[in-house]
């Protein structure tokens, strides 16, 4: 007999077979039903078929014997002796029908009551030997498993007295009947992987992979029958199950098996077996990733933990108990703990290290890992474990020759470093397990800052203060590869080349927030102790450690500063608390301003003139602080501290007008610098500064802001009042002189526009003083005022008769309907957009290029603004009444 | 020439309880299609065989004989063409003769009776391709001109005779046969067979042990193979297979036992049979056939024997 050429024609040579054995089964012809079959099965010796054609056509054929089998149990013994079958279709010449038929007729004849059962399966499995070809064999071997599922030995369990060793002898030999199958299916399944010619390997694996299920199938059933007895899982399935898997060497299979092992039988039996199974691991083919099978064992004590309802204290209860059933001992390493889930993996481990020293950080990272989740999840407070591990594998990546961690290693390390970051423990680890460190610094920088970033990120997730200096002293030591960043540039070039490189790295980065560096200043602030002192130290910790960072520490230092401000404010209230200490709190404050001081000569000597603006506010806040707190020779020394760095780095025109409004605005808010001339010093030295700077029109700005230092205001912070404080530092005589010089700076300007929008400017300022002061104490009277208006109004003439000279654009008049041009305090132009739907206003230093006449309107529209104002006051305040608009 | 000269004197033999004897079907020799059977009755070893030989003469006819005999013979014959069934007897090992009636003349139909008694049956009935062991029962009613003669055959079996031949004396037929073959370098096979003796209802039981396997083994078979020899000619040996049986598909690795079962119930085979002019031996030939088509076999004597039921 021939097969079919190709699987459709073998698929309709079935299909129309199995109609005509139903036709003649229902006819009661059972030989010419056993023909056809015959015929059908022939279908399946066909040696052309790939694995998954051959499934098609088996599923065809299993259920044609389907209705044959029934048909033999209902006619039974009606029509024929099942035992006489038996032997008949043993007359079929071509093994392969022979044995399909053979398991048809047995498996119908397990159903009838009183067969020979166990003789009958005994040599169903025997004869099945006789198909020795991979596919065909696995396929009748399945079928031989399929059909006798449920018809194995019954469990006797009625049978009385001999009960229960008649039961245990069915439950026996029924798996050894499995086991059996299962072993001879998984030879074939092996030998597959060595058919056919040598390049078709791949194609071989792939088949392998899909008839897989076959061999669980198996195991699945085994589980089934083995229910809960664990004497006979661990005494006599698992090693014979186990002893195949190991001779067998065949990478697919056993990585398939054991996961299959973990996956179909209970926990407890994993619990119970678990040194025999992590033993067999060593055995393996070296090609099979351990960590695949060990994981999914892991997984397996992960899950069992979140499936019991009981507490961890009974679930490692349960476990000890089951290990102490299989008696190995604990063997190495000291640690005698056998009834600990995490030392059974940790000798593991060791042995897995001992046997296979060739093993890949690639593959043991994983298994590491697993363990310490386990470790996490068995042993949650075990600081101890964790240690343990990491220690291993610093051991281990020393021996791989360091922090050469190819590409696609890295990510394990990062995974195995952050695993823990989702725990309770982390923070706990970070400050108490050396290794943990050790084992980062291992890894090449990028990585480290990396998880750097994202250790960093968890800790002020979780909110936690840092309160000891150890721990600090940790948590620094790991953060240091994102500190030390770029030391090695700092230290190798030259000082002016340094500053180059700074400047071209201010350039590029400054605008941007330096999210590492940010990191670190945060984790300044969550530095944090009940006393001071103790503060103070966990802050100059920290100050210590970040000036490794060299250019960095203007990112970090400004935070360290801060929290040393809060410390000094925290001093203050606490000496206003315990009166009794104040002098030591006064000390302490001191102190404080002292390591202010260092941190920002620090920051100056390190970093140098790219941040001199920081430090130069940096410096003026401080002075602010400390007069705040009265300590006017600490103020006023911070006060020529930030006029040095004024003088010395502050080269660019607009920064030095922004400092000195800057400086003007913090040294007219002082109250405590009068003693000793300190006051008049500084205000003179800020005013000449001011006058001395490049633009006149900045000149001009900041010495008419600077008259403001001549005249102190009220701060009802500090419970002072207009007209009841009688001790405000002004002098009307130095406002005039000021205002006056502005003036003529106003005056000289070349460029009329701006001449007269300064002028503006400046009475502006004059109403002020007007409003504010009598014309005794400011020298600023009507008669001033008067004639001020008056030279503003003349300029503005003549500007206007340049601006009729010009020839009107009606183009440009119409741009500038959309926006609206305003100057600004600092002489910036504004360009205000008009339009209800734009909202950013932009600005610029440079001229606009709208024509010089939309500009004189600015100014225009801007005197009528004051003078509007002026006349409103005119209702008020009788005083300006005097004025002559 | 029956055409012309017809037979004055029809003769008819019947066995006593022919209807009711167990009878045999045997192909026919001389037809090549083997659906064409011959019927005849069965008789053992030492049976006797006795029944009625009626003459019947044409109506109003007289038929002058000089006498009636009955012979039983067995005879061992050639069978030179298989076309013209053209017999030589080369060997008549029985032959047994009874007169039953004097001469005289036959007016109208008469019967005879005869019995021979407890015959002795030396070899079984066989119809191979070259040789024809036959019983028969032959009437011969003698005349002045050409004997009128009518055949009757009957088939013979020889139960429980258990010929010893290879034993060389112990006579244990249960001893397994073993035998351990191969190739060198490339297949080494130990097989194993229960025993070397069989009834014809038995079950030939054994296996094969694979010590090592280079061959790509498409599939292996055993076939029971029937030699008949002609001792008159040498050398003239006719095979016949009887059974071919697939055994093992695919190809075994080194340490794999495959097992053999064979019923022999359900075919027909012939026993062991040796005479001084020919001889019917039986062979069980294991055969391998590596994917390449090649044959590997070896063949092993077995002895086959009927036995009664």
């Amino acid at each position: 007999m021939s097969y079919a050429d190709s699987v459709e024609q073998a698929a309709s040579v079935i299909k129309q077979q199995a109609i005509l054995i139903q036709r003649n089964l229902a006819q009661r012809k059972l030989m010419d039903a056993l023909k056809h079959i015959s015929i059908m099965l022939t279908e399946l010796r066909n040696p052309s078929l790939t694995p998954k054609q051959y499934y098609e056509l088996y599923i065809l054929v299993y259920d044609a014997l389907t209705t044959l089998s029934q048909y033999l149990v209902e006619n039974h013994p009606k029509r024929h002796h099942l035992a006489d079958l038996y032997e008949l279709v043993q007359y079929a010449g071509n093994i392969l029908p022979r044995l399909y038929l053979m398991i048809t007729v047995g498996t119908a004849f397990l159903q009838i009551e009183d067969s020979p059962r166990e003789e009958i399966l005994k040599d169903m499995i025997e004869m099945c030997k006789g198909v020795q070809n991979p596919v065909r064999g696995l396929f009748l071997r399945y079928y031989l498993s399929q059909r006798t599922k449920e018809w194995l030995l019954p469990d006797t369990q009625e049978d009385g007295n001999d009960g229960e060793g008649q039961e245990n002898g069915n439950k026996k030999f029924n798996v050894e009947f499995i086991i059996n199958n299962f072993i001879e299916m998984n030879k074939l399944w092996v030998r597959l992987q060595h058919y056919g010619p040598l390049r078709e390997r791949e194609l071989r694996t792939k088949e392998r992979k899909e008839l897989q299920i076959l061999i669980g199938s198996n195991l699945v059933r085994l589980s089934q029958i083995v229910e809960d007895d664990l004497k006979l899982y661990c005494g006599f399935i698992l090693p014979q199950i186990l002893e195949q898997i190991v001779q067998c060497r065949d990478v697919v299979s056993q990585e398939y098996l054991l996961d299959v092992i973990c996956q179909v039988f209970p926990d407890e039996f994993h619990l119970a077996t678990l040194s025999v199974l992590l033993e067999v691991t060593l055995k393996l083919n070296p090609d099979v990733s351990i960590n695949k099978v060990v994981s999914t064992l892991i997984e397996r004590f992960i899950g069992y933990m979140d499936r019991q309802t009981v507490d961890i204290d009974s679930i490692r209860e349960t476990f000890k108990k089951l290990s102490t059933q299989d008696s190995t001992e604990n063997t190495g390493s000291g640690i005698t703990n056998s009834g600990d889930l995490f030392f059974v993996f940790w000798n593991y481990l060791e042995k897995l290290c001992e046997a296979r020293p060739d093993l890949p950080l690639n593959d043991l990272l994983p298994l590491v890992q697993g363990i310490l989740r386990l470790s996490l999840i068995w042993y949650p407070a075990k600081l101890s474990n964790i240690d343990c591990l990491l220690k291993f594998t610093v051991k281990k990546c020393q021996e791989n020759g360091g922090p050469n961690v190819t590409a696609d290693s890295e990510y394990l390390f990062q995974d195995l470093l952050l695993s823990l970051s989702s725990n309770d423990i982390f923070y706990r680890v970070l400050t108490e397990c050396d290794s943990y460190q050790k084992l980062l610094s291992l890894q090449n920088v990028g990585l480290q800052k990396v998880i750097v970033n994202c250790i960093l990120d968890t800790i002020f997730k979780r909110n936690i203060r840092i309160s000891s200096k150890s721990h600090l002293d940790k948590i620094l030591l790991i953060c240091q590869s994102i500190i030390k960043v770029n030391n090695i540039k700092f230290h190798t070039s030259p000082l002016d080349d340094s500053e180059r490189a700074a400047s071209q790295d201010d350039d590029s980065t400054s605008s941007l927030l330096n999210l590492e560096q940010e990191k670190l200043a945060q984790l300044v602030h969550i530095c944090y102790h009940k006393s001071i002192e103790k503060h103070v130290e966990l802050l100059l910790t920290c100050k210590s450690w970040l000036y490794k960072g060299g250019i960095q520490l203007r990112y970090t230092y400004p935070a360290v500063i801060a929290s040393f401000w809060k410390l000094i404010h925290k001093a203050k209230i606490k000496s206003k608390l315990y009166s009794s200490r104040k002098t030591r709190y006064k000390q302490l404050s001191n102190q404080l301003f002292k390591y202010v001081s260092r941190c920002l000569n620090d920051l100056f000597n390190t970093v140098g003139v790219s941040c001199s603006d920081m430090i130069f506010k940096l410096n003026l806040q401080t002075a602010a602080i400390a007069d705040h707190l009265g300590l006017s020779e600490i103020s006023y020394d911070f006060f020529t501290q930030a006029f040095t760095v004024f003088e010395e780095s502050l080269n660019d025109s607009r920064t030095q007008f922004q400092a000195i409004v800057n400086m003007a605005q913090v040294l007219q808010k002082t109250r405590s610098l009068y003693v000793e001339n300190h006051y008049d010093v500084l205000v003179t030295r800020c005013t000449l500064y001011g006058s001395k700077l490049l633009r006149k029109q900045d000149q001009c700005r900041a010495v008419y802001l600077c008259s403001h230092l001549w005249w102190a205001t009220e701060i009802p912070l500090i419970g002072e009042e207009e007209g009841i404080t009688k001790t405000f530092y002004r002098e009307g005589k130095r406002v005039l002189e000021c205002l006056q010089r502005s003036l003529r700076v106003a005056d000289s300007i070349m460029d009329n526009v701006q001449s007269c929008q300064l002028m503006v400017e400046i009475l502006n300022r004059c109403c002020y003083y007007f409003i504010h002061g009598d014309e005794s104490a400011t020298h600023v009277g009507t008669k001033y005022i008067n004639g001020l208006i008056e030279l503003i109004e003349t300029n503005l003439k003549s500007l206007k008769m340049e601006e009729s000279a010009e020839l009107k654009d009606d183009k440009t008049m119409k741009a500038s309907i959309h926006t609206r041009l305003v100057i600004g305090i600092d002489g910036s132009f504004i360009n205000l957009p008009t339009a209800p739907t734009a909202t950013l206003a932009a600005v610029s230093h440079k001229s606009p290029t709208v024509p010089i006449s939309s500009l004189v309107l600015v100014v225009t529209e801007y005197l009528q603004r004051t003078l509007k104002y002026i006349e409103d006051q005119k209702l008020v305040d009788d005083r300006f009444k005097a004025i002559i608009l | 020439m029956s055409l012309f000269f017809k037979s004055p004197i029809d003769i008819e033999i019947l066995f006593d309880g022919q209807e009711s004897r167990k009878h045999v079907e045997i192909p026919t020799s001389s037809a090549s299609s083997k659906t064409l059977k011959d019927r005849y009755p069965l008789y053992e070893d030492g049976e006797s065989v006795s029944g009625i030989v009626t003459l019947r003469v044409k109506e109003g006819k007289r038929v002058e004989h000089l006498g009636v005999k009955v012979s039983l013979i067995g005879s061992v014959d050639t069978i030179k063409s298989t076309t013209e069934a053209k017999k030589r007897s080369i060997d008549t090992f029985l032959s047994l003769s009874a007169d039953l009636c004097p001469q005289g003349e036959l007016v109208h139909s008469q019967s005879y009776s005869f019995n021979f008694k407890d015959v002795e049956k030396r070899y079984e009935s066989y119809r191979g391709k070259n040789i024809d062991v036959m019983f028969y029962v032959k009437v011969t009613v003698l005349r002045r001109s050409t004997d009128i003669v009518k055949l009757k055959k009957f088939w013979c079996y020889l139960y429980n005779t258990v010929p010893l031949i290879h034993t060389s004396g112990n006579g244990d037929d249960s001893k397994p046969v073993k035998l351990d073959i191969g190739i060198e370098n490339c297949l080494h096979i130990e097989f194993e067979y229960s025993k070397s003796q069989y009834a014809l209802k038995d079950v030939i039981v054994g296996r094969i042990y694979f010590l090592l396997t280079r061959l790509k083994v498409k599939h292996m078979e055993i076939s029971l193979i029937k030699r008949e020899t002609c001792g008159h000619e040498p050398n003239q040996l006719s095979d016949t297979t009887s059974i071919r049986y697939e055994i093992m598909d695919g190809s075994p690795v080194k340490g794999e036992t495959i097992p053999i079962r064979l019923f022999l119930g359900g075919y027909d085979l012939t026993p062991n049979i040796t005479s001084n002019y020919f001889s019917v031996k039986n062979y069980l030939s294991l055969v391998i056939i590596d994917e390449d088509g090649r044959r590997y076999f070896k063949q092993t004597e077995i002895v086959l024997y009927r036995t009664l039921s």
